[in-house]
């Protein structure tokens, strides 16, 4: 299991072509749209790298245009500058350069998920104007590593133009494009973009210099990082079939190619200088047995049964290991012909070969892949699923796994997700942002306990606020989802439906009122409705939790309304006793024929005490 | 000539009056001094609480009563314009100067009481009614409408200006308004033997012009429709001052009928007052059974003449006797008859041949 402290692994998984043509989706369909989902990208790359390693962001925004005197849209040069742990100058080429590379596809809460966000960015800049990226990162604080980059389309490959390295003091990384935008237009968007982010990301400080050179300066709030999220197995429920396929064709349960450099690997493992005899090879095998790795005791167990030694082995290519019918096939380069070559069960390699090709038992394979799958529970799901816990995964076809995943889906017994992947703000950093950003005469805020739909865990937090510098425009919603604010496609969201479902008037919330609500949804997988990141879809679990988050709030901002409307009631009552008691004091006294009036101030304080008289 | 009993009735009701609202300013102005929120005591006008006294043979209000308190804020406003009001009447009855429901609206603008609207204040006025049990014409406070009374009737006016002076209301043929400054006179002595309270004013001139008040020696009232109450309370005290017994002559049809039984025995909404009513007030007619009679020109009634009927034969007082008997007659009918409807036999008419013969029957109920 990974650590939030361990170095990012990387790997890379799809062409960018592909997404060059489906840049729509990406949220690159315009000038417009493109500058602000150009901003979001990297300033929230800049916030996970910081969040990754514990650092307090300090993030610098700016937009400027290329030639102020233009009409939009026009080019603009798009700069954000962080202190985040910056990364290492032999993986800068491929993290900005190639979609698809990124360090967030394990199980844990972050804000990119798919690892293009900034490449697509990149490339929509060198479409539209045809400028190099530049990327200036310090990873170590000592050498300050400068990339200026173009990017090859049809091979997902960057063409390096410039690589400098200077002397650096602090680590962080510096990206800048240059790209076709219409500031007119996303400028409110993306004021309001940083505005929210500042208000969920209570711990940043964020810097904004629009193309006007107008500063937004947004500081911190609160000095604590939150406690960040750990990676984990994925649930059973959270799986489909071909991320069961993925699984089981890890590397692990894989028959290796055999090239040179897995000879090299061989040879090394048993400390071979020479060439031996087959015989030789093996003996020198069983007294390491213990100590050498899987994928060499493949092959030292194909080289037992075909009888060869590493000249052999260079020219073959094993085809396949049917251990059903107890059988090599291999493909002799030099013979170019197919060889067929029987196992013997009763060889000790034999069941070194079958476990290869079939994998774990299932048993072993649900207790060792997943979070919160014991002996027990995998026992009883096999049977749930009548399918025997000593089944080799390997061995089964594609009905099989089929079935195997439709049961994982099914299977109710299955604890329910780990959360310690998530990563909420916290009730007290949130409740900060709000007073600091509303000002306001109430507040209230609520983390609920962790939930799951479809294996995927999630926590839904939320704030609400009333009056003090709120203006009295009605309800506002600010959503969030992993702390990144959702400002477009509201229409179809689960929070506003879940808002607008609510009778307001039983809480004592009536007209207009001076109202905001601050939702923050975490989870591994936020239910996008679209490829946007915009919008949420409406799981009946997190309505649910989103319902019993607002109802609380609500109920408690009802007890200060009502405490409010009693303060006013007071006020009200004082008023009418000092207006109307010295009038009904000036009638007394001609009526009772006398001169004086009565001392009535007694009474204009007591009215304006009593309880209301029911 | 009679002459009236007791001495200056006016005046005594008016110094009654006047201490009454003394009694209410020194309650609230002790409580103010003391602390103590004041409040006013206003018999219900709900009407589980309007119940008909048969022995005093009109409607009154129950035991049941409303307090008034500025103790509860959501009456302090009511409060406060209640207190105003028996101010302001206080005000108007020691300088003798008369108002009506409208001028009370006006008026209490420049007293920062915030009426809303004329309902609100008349309303206040009725509490106030309540409060002191007088009529509001007590206050001097008059509505709009006038009826008129005309013939051999001495009164010596009491408002201020007038005071002392006499007049006799036989002087003028078009007859004297019933207002302020006749309402609140003593009356002093009369050579007449009856009254005859009759609906319509274009009858009242004839009775006139027929010498109706020497022939049969009549003090004539013109109701104007529905008697408002300065002249239920004239008719009231010509009664029992001046000992002269009422008749009443009204069209023939339900309306007709209950204009009688209001001067008899008061209405509902004025339940809370006492005062107003004559119970001794005959009805001559014209009644149901008068139209067969004397063959009267009849037009049919409407839908709500019918509904009028059914909504009488619920109130208690037409449960019996002659009233019960003519409702019943003019729903059979579902015909009706003014009381012009005698011109059909001549101007005179009614004058000559019918009124005797009612006053003759008279005697027997
Ligand atoms: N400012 C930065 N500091 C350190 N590492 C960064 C920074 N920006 C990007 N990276 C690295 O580059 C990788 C690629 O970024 P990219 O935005 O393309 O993908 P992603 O953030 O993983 O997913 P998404 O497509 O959802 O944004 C990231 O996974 C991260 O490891
Ligand atoms: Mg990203």
């Amino acid at each position: 299991m990974e650590t939030y402290l361990s170095k990012e692994v990387f790997s890379q998984i799809s062409p960018s072509e592909f997404f060059y043509r489906n840049r729509d989706l990406a949220g690159f369909s315009n000038p417009t749209r493109s500058l602000y989902t150009s901003v979001r990208e990297f300033v929230e790359n800049a916030l996970d790298a910081c969040d990754h390693r514990k650092i307090l962001p300090d993030i610098h925004l700016s937009i400027k245009a290329v030639n102020p005197e233009q009409a939009d849209p026009k080019h603009y040069i798009l700069t954000v500058k962080d202190n985040g742990p910056g990364i290492d100058p032999e993986h800068i080429p491929l993290a900005f350069g190639t979609v698809l590379y990124g360090s967030k596809f394990g199980l844990k809460q972050a804000r990119g998920m798919f690892g293009l966000g900034a490449t697509m960015a990149i490339l929509y800049g060198q479409i539209t104007t045809n400028k190099p990226v530049t990327v200036k990162s310090c990873s170590d604080g000592k050498s300050l590593d400068e990339f200026v980059m173009l990017l090859d389309i049809q091979k997902n490959k960057p063409v390096i133009q410039k690589h400098t390295t200077k002397e650096g003091s602090k680590t962080g990384l510096t990206v800048s494009i240059v790209l076709e935008g219409d500031y007119s237009k996303a400028g409110s968007k993306i004021r309001d973009y940083v505005y929210q982010t500042s208000l969920i990301t209570p711990y940043a400080s964020i810097t904004f210099e629009d193309p006007s050179g107008e500063k937004f300066h947004y500081a911190r709030i609160v000095k604590d990082m939150p406690r960040p999220p750990t990676v984990i197995k994925p649930h059973p429920h959270g799986i489909d079939v071909e991320t069961i396929r993925r699984m089981i064709t890890d590397t692990h349960y894989q028959i290796p190619t055999i090239d040179n450099k897995m000879i090299d690997k061989v040879k090394k493992e048993l400390s071979l200088k020479k060439n031996l005899s087959p015989k030789e090879i093996l003996e020198r095998a069983q007294k390491r047995w213990s100590d050498i790795s899987k994928p060499v005791r493949t092959v030292i167990s194909v080289m037992s049964f075909l009888n060869i030694d590493f000249e052999g082995l260079q020219k073959i290519r094993i085809d396949d290991i049917d251990v059903a019918n107890k059988t090599i096939t291999y493909w002799d380069f030099g013979e170019s012909q197919s060889h067929a070559v029987e196992l013997s069960p009763e060889s000790p390699y034999y069941k070194q070969l079958a476990s290869t090709v079939q994998g774990d038992t299932l048993l072993t394979f649900l207790t060792k892949r997943f979070q919160r799958v014991g002996p027990t529970t995998a026992e009883k799901f096999c049977e749930f699923a009548k399918f025997k816990p000593d089944k080799r995964i390997g061995s089964m076809t594609n009905e099989e796994l089929v079935k195997l995943a439709d049961a994982l889906q099914k299977f109710e017994e299955f604890l329910a997700p780990d959360p310690s992947c998530l990563a909420p703000l916290g009730e007290e950093p949130l409740s900060k942002g709000i007073m600091k950003f509303f000002n306001p005469e109430f507040a209230a805020v609520w983390q609920r306990n962790a939930s799951a739909y479809s294996g995927f865990p999630f926590v839904v937090e939320m704030g609400i606020a009333y009056g003090g510098d709120i203006p009295p425009n009605g309800l506002k919603v600010y959503r969030f989802a992993n702390r990144i604010p959702l400002l477009y496609d509201e229409g179809s969201d689960v929070v506003l439906k879940i808002v607008n479902e609510t009778e307001w008037t039983r809480y004592k919330i009536k007209g207009d009122p001076p109202l905001v609500i601050v939702s923050h949804i975490c989870s591994t997988r936020i239910p996008y409705k679209t490829v946007g990141k915009e919008n949420v879809a409406d799981r009946p679990e997190l309505e649910r939790e989103l319902k019993n988050a607002l109802q609380y709030l609500a109920r408690k901002l009802a007890v200060h309304m009502s405490r409010q409307g009693a303060a006013d009631m007071a006020k009200k009552r004082a008023n009418l006793y000092s207006k109307y008691v010295p009038l009904i004091a000036q009638f007394a006294t001609e009526l009772a024929g006398k001169k004086k009036e009565p001392n009535y101030n007694q009474l204009i304080r007591m009215g304006s005490e009593i309880e209301e008289q029911v | 000539m009679k002459n009236k009993s007791s001495a200056k009735t006016a005046e005594t009701r008016k110094k009654r009056l006047l201490s009454m609202l003394e009694q209410q300013g020194l309650s609230i102005y002790e409580n103010l001094d003391k602390g103590k929120f004041p409040q006013f005591v206003i018999p219900s006008r709900s009407v589980s609480n309007i119940v008909y006294d048969k022995k005093i043979r009109q409607y009154i209000l129950g035991s049941a009563n409303a307090v008034r308190s500025s103790r509860n804020m959501s009456q302090l406003r009511s409060y406060t314009q209640l207190a105003w009001l028996a101010f302001f009447v206080n005000r108007l009855v020691r300088e003798g100067k008369s108002s009506t429901l409208r001028d009370i609206y006006y008026s209490s603008q420049a007293f920062s009481i915030d009426f809303e609207d004329q309902p609100e204040s008349d309303n206040i006025i009725v509490d106030l009614e309540a409060v002191l049990t007088s009529p509001r014409e007590e206050f001097h406070i008059f509505p709009e409408e006038r009826s008129s009374v005309f013939g051999d009737l001495t009164i010596e006016y009491t408002v201020p200006g007038y005071e002392g002076k006499r007049m006799n209301l036989s002087d003028h043929p078009d007859g004297y308004l019933i207002g302020p400054s006749l309402s609140s006179a003593e009356l002093v002595d009369t050579s007449a033997e009856l009254v005859i309270a009759i609906e319509k004013g274009g009858l009242f001139t004839r009775f006139v012009e027929e010498k109706v008040h020497k022939k049969f020696k009549a003090i004539i009232v013109d109701t104007a429709g529905q008697a408002p109450r300065s002249t239920r309370n004239l008719l009231r005290r010509l009664n029992t001052e001046m000992g002269l017994p009422v008749v009443i002559l009204a069209d023939g049809d339900v309306y007709g009928e209950h204009i009688a039984m209001v001067i008899k025995s008061g209405s509902a909404n004025a339940a809370h007052l006492r005062e107003l009513t004559v119970p001794d007030a005959k009805w001559l007619g014209v009644w149901a059974t008068d139209i067969e009679k004397y063959k009267l020109p009849t037009i049919p009634m409407t839908e709500s003449d019918i509904k009028r009927i059914y909504d009488l034969q619920k109130d208690p007082r037409y449960q019996e006797g002659n009233w019960k008997k003519q409702l019943e007659v003019f729903l059979k009918l579902k015909r009706k008859a003014e009381l012009e409807a005698f011109s059909k036999y001549g101007l005179t008419n009614i004058t000559d041949k019918y009124l005797p013969a009612k006053l003759e029957e008279s005697k027997s109920f």
